[in-house]
């Protein structure tokens, strides 16, 4: 029997559709293991978000309201949390892996002594026995793993599965937390600069990673492609953090989500962060040497090579059949 | 000041990675090895402070033989001290055991900033620094993009999703987990490697930490039951062939979608 408590999160003024994902976990573990579900709503005048969130999927709710609750702070949340598994009993505390989420998730853990999976894709419980799934080694490598402890704390990456569409029946309950005094102080969310590159108006883009090896190579090598399709450049991360191109260029989580027509993946491995940016492009094409990279999971056509020869005789014969 | 700086050695980005003979991990062996991306930032944003004359500069990782290799090049990079965590009885540690290592470190040096990486590149928990934080009671932030000091406080901003920033404050002692791309990596140089040989090295075991029989594979409440290569689902349709036959094939694709 498990009791899972779902850690929600607010952003700007409701509740994430991670939290619902979650809820679709939490009620099949439970389901699984005759157990039940509850939740933990925290920040300032919340109460009809808790009401809501009771009645679908999140069962019985704590209410944690305070100022210092109001804004992400990963130290009041986790004292949050820990009130909430007092007061519930829960065994296993799903969270969503948002960056809230996972600032906060493993201090609660600690704060529990608590074993702690981060970032899963599946959480399945059968036999009495829970497996969660993980990616390792960005992506390339998925590992299973088990608990053996009686507290586990479980981070859920976002997108992984449907959201719940059921309904639960449930109370909302006050929970007193002491915060007490904080070290953090959460200041502003400085919104992103406006793009000199605004990458979601291209009909193609072509991409280059770490793979295309050297800044230079770029120029050589991708924006001539790019061109030769009346198209845009785009980018991995590790390549803006060397600088190599501007951060405007960045596709994934943390830089642009596009939608072209076409997306064309050189020396780009396919870690999750960058895959949620282009994922749902109409048509993949990816380039890449290693045959395992997981970029070809998303890709509709693939090539196994050196991007350094592919692309650019493909420029060549883009060109030539344009006459 | 005094600022720790914890580091991970991890495979080379670029290692063949070939699962073990338990299937629990990859096989270790006959592979390059490197520092973890995330904390050679971490590194370098300490190494700053020290180059302005405001600080002195620790390095600490848990592992095998191997990591020396990697705080040498810490210390070549610039670090003053380093401290190797060498124990078979850490072994199979999950991230709360490394936590517990790491804040036993923390407690003997009493350091005035932490700084760490996200997540390490092979295990990708993104665990072990809020871990810390919590068990030595300190406020702490993850991915930072930017940090600056002023008496007392650490200014933090973090990203969050679509290029937007968080920024906070946190008050010191404090530990900061960071993004990669805060700032440009140095090299080691020559002078530095030689440098470093003189440099304090300290190998310390699980005992010396007062851990023993509370990290490793005894003591871990997660394990790793089994590692293995993704369920291949809808996967592309691979062209094969020379390079005139796959440049072919990729042209008439593009035809057919309209965008030539
Ligand atoms: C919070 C967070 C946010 C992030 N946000 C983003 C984001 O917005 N965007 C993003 O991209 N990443 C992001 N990342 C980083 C992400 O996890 C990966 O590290 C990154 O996407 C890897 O980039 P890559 O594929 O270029 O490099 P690698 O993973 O190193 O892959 C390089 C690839 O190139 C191939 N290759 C090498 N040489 C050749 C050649 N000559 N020909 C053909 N193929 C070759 C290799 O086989 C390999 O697959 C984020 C990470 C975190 C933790
Ligand atoms: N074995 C280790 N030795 C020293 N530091 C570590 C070790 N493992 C993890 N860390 C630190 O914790 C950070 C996050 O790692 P992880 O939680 O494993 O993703 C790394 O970037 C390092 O700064």
């Amino acid at each position: 029997m498990s009791t899972v408590l779902i850690v929600t999160e607010i952003q700007n003024g409701s509740l994430r559709e991670a939290c619902y994902e979650v809820a679709s976990l939490a009620q099949q573990i439970a389901a699984a293991t005759g157990g039940s579900v509850k939740s933990l709503v925290m920040g300032q005048g919340v109460a009809a978000l808790a009401d809501e969130f009771s009645k679908k999927g999140g069962g019985d709710v704590f209410l944690a309201e305070g100022d210092a609750l109001a804004n992400h702070n990963a130290e009041a949340e986790s004292k949050a949390i820990v009130a909430a598994v007092e007061a519930s009993g829960a065994d296993l505390v799903l969270i969503p892996s948002t960056p809230s989420g996972w600032d906060t998730a493993p201090r609660a853990a600690a704060a529990l002594d608590a074993g702690f999976v981060s970032e899963c894709f599946d959480i399945t419980a059968e036999g009495g026995s829970i497996t969660y799934k993980r990616r390792v080694f960005n992506g390339k490598l998925e590992a299973t793993i088990s608990a053996s402890c009686d507290k586990v704390v479980a981070s859920v990456q976002t997108g992984a599965t449907t959201p719940f569409e059921g309904s639960s029946e449930g109370s909302v309950r006050k929970l007193d937390v002491s915060i007490g005094d904080l070290g953090t102080k959460f200041v502003e969310v400085k919104q992103a600069e406006s793009k000199g590159v605004d990458l979601s108006k291209a009909d193609v883009i072509v991409s280059g990673g770490r793979g295309v090896g050297t800044p230079e190579k770029f120029l050589e090598v991708i924006q001539p492609l790019a061109d030769a399709l009346g198209g845009a450049m785009g980018a991995s991360r590790p390549v803006v953090d060397a600088g190599w191109l501007p951060h405007e260029y960045q596709v994934g989580s943390s830089g642009q989500v596009v939608q072209p027509k076409l997306y064309i993946a050189c020396g780009i491995s396919g870690a999750i962060q960058h895959l949620v940016g282009m994922k749902t492009s109409n048509y993949i094409i990816a380039i890449n040497k290693d045959p395992d990279a997981p970029i070809f999971e998303v890709a509709n056509l693939g090539v196994v090579a050196d991007l350094l020869e592919i692309v650019p005789a493909l420029t060549e014969a883009l060109t030539a059949a344009k006459g | 000041m005094k600022i720790m700086v914890c580091l991970k050695q991890v495979p080379h980005q670029d290692a063949r990675l070939d699962i073990n003979a338990d299937g629990t991990w990859i096989q270790e062996d006959n592979i390059k090895f490197e520092i973890n991306s995330y904390d050679t930032y971490a590194l370098e944003e300490a190494l700053r402070t020290k180059d302005a004359g405001e600080a002195d500069v620790f390095v600490v990782s848990i592992g095998p033989d191997r990591v020396g290799q990697a705080l040498r090049t810490a210390l070549g990079m610039g670090a003053d001290r380093a401290i190797h965590v060498n124990d078979d009885e850490a072994n199979g540690s999950d991230s709360l055991g490394l936590a517990k290592i790491l804040a036993a470190v923390a407690k003997q040096e009493n350091p005035d900033l932490i700084f760490m990486g996200l997540m390490s590149d092979d295990d990708n928990s993104a665990a072990v620094a809020p871990m810390l934080a919590q068990l030595l009671d300190i406020p702490h932030t993850t991915a930072a993009v930017k940090v600056e000091r002023s008496n007392g406080t650490v200014t933090c901003d973090r990203e969050i999703e679509g290029g937007a920033h968080e920024v906070v404050e946190l008050t010191a002692p404090c530990l900061i987990a960071v993004q990669t791309g805060l700032n440009q990596v140095r090299y080691a140089s020559l002078k530095g490697i030689m440098a470093a040989k003189k440099k304090p090295f300290d190998v310390k075991s699980v005992a010396d930490l007062g851990l023993s029989g509370q990290v490793g594979t005894g003591a871990a409440k997660v394990k790793i039951d089994r590692i293995a290569p993704p369920l291949k689902g809808d996967t592309a349709e691979i062209l094969s062939g020379s390079t005139a036959e796959v440049v072919a094939g990729l042209v008439s694709k593009i035809k057919e979608l309209g965008l030539l």
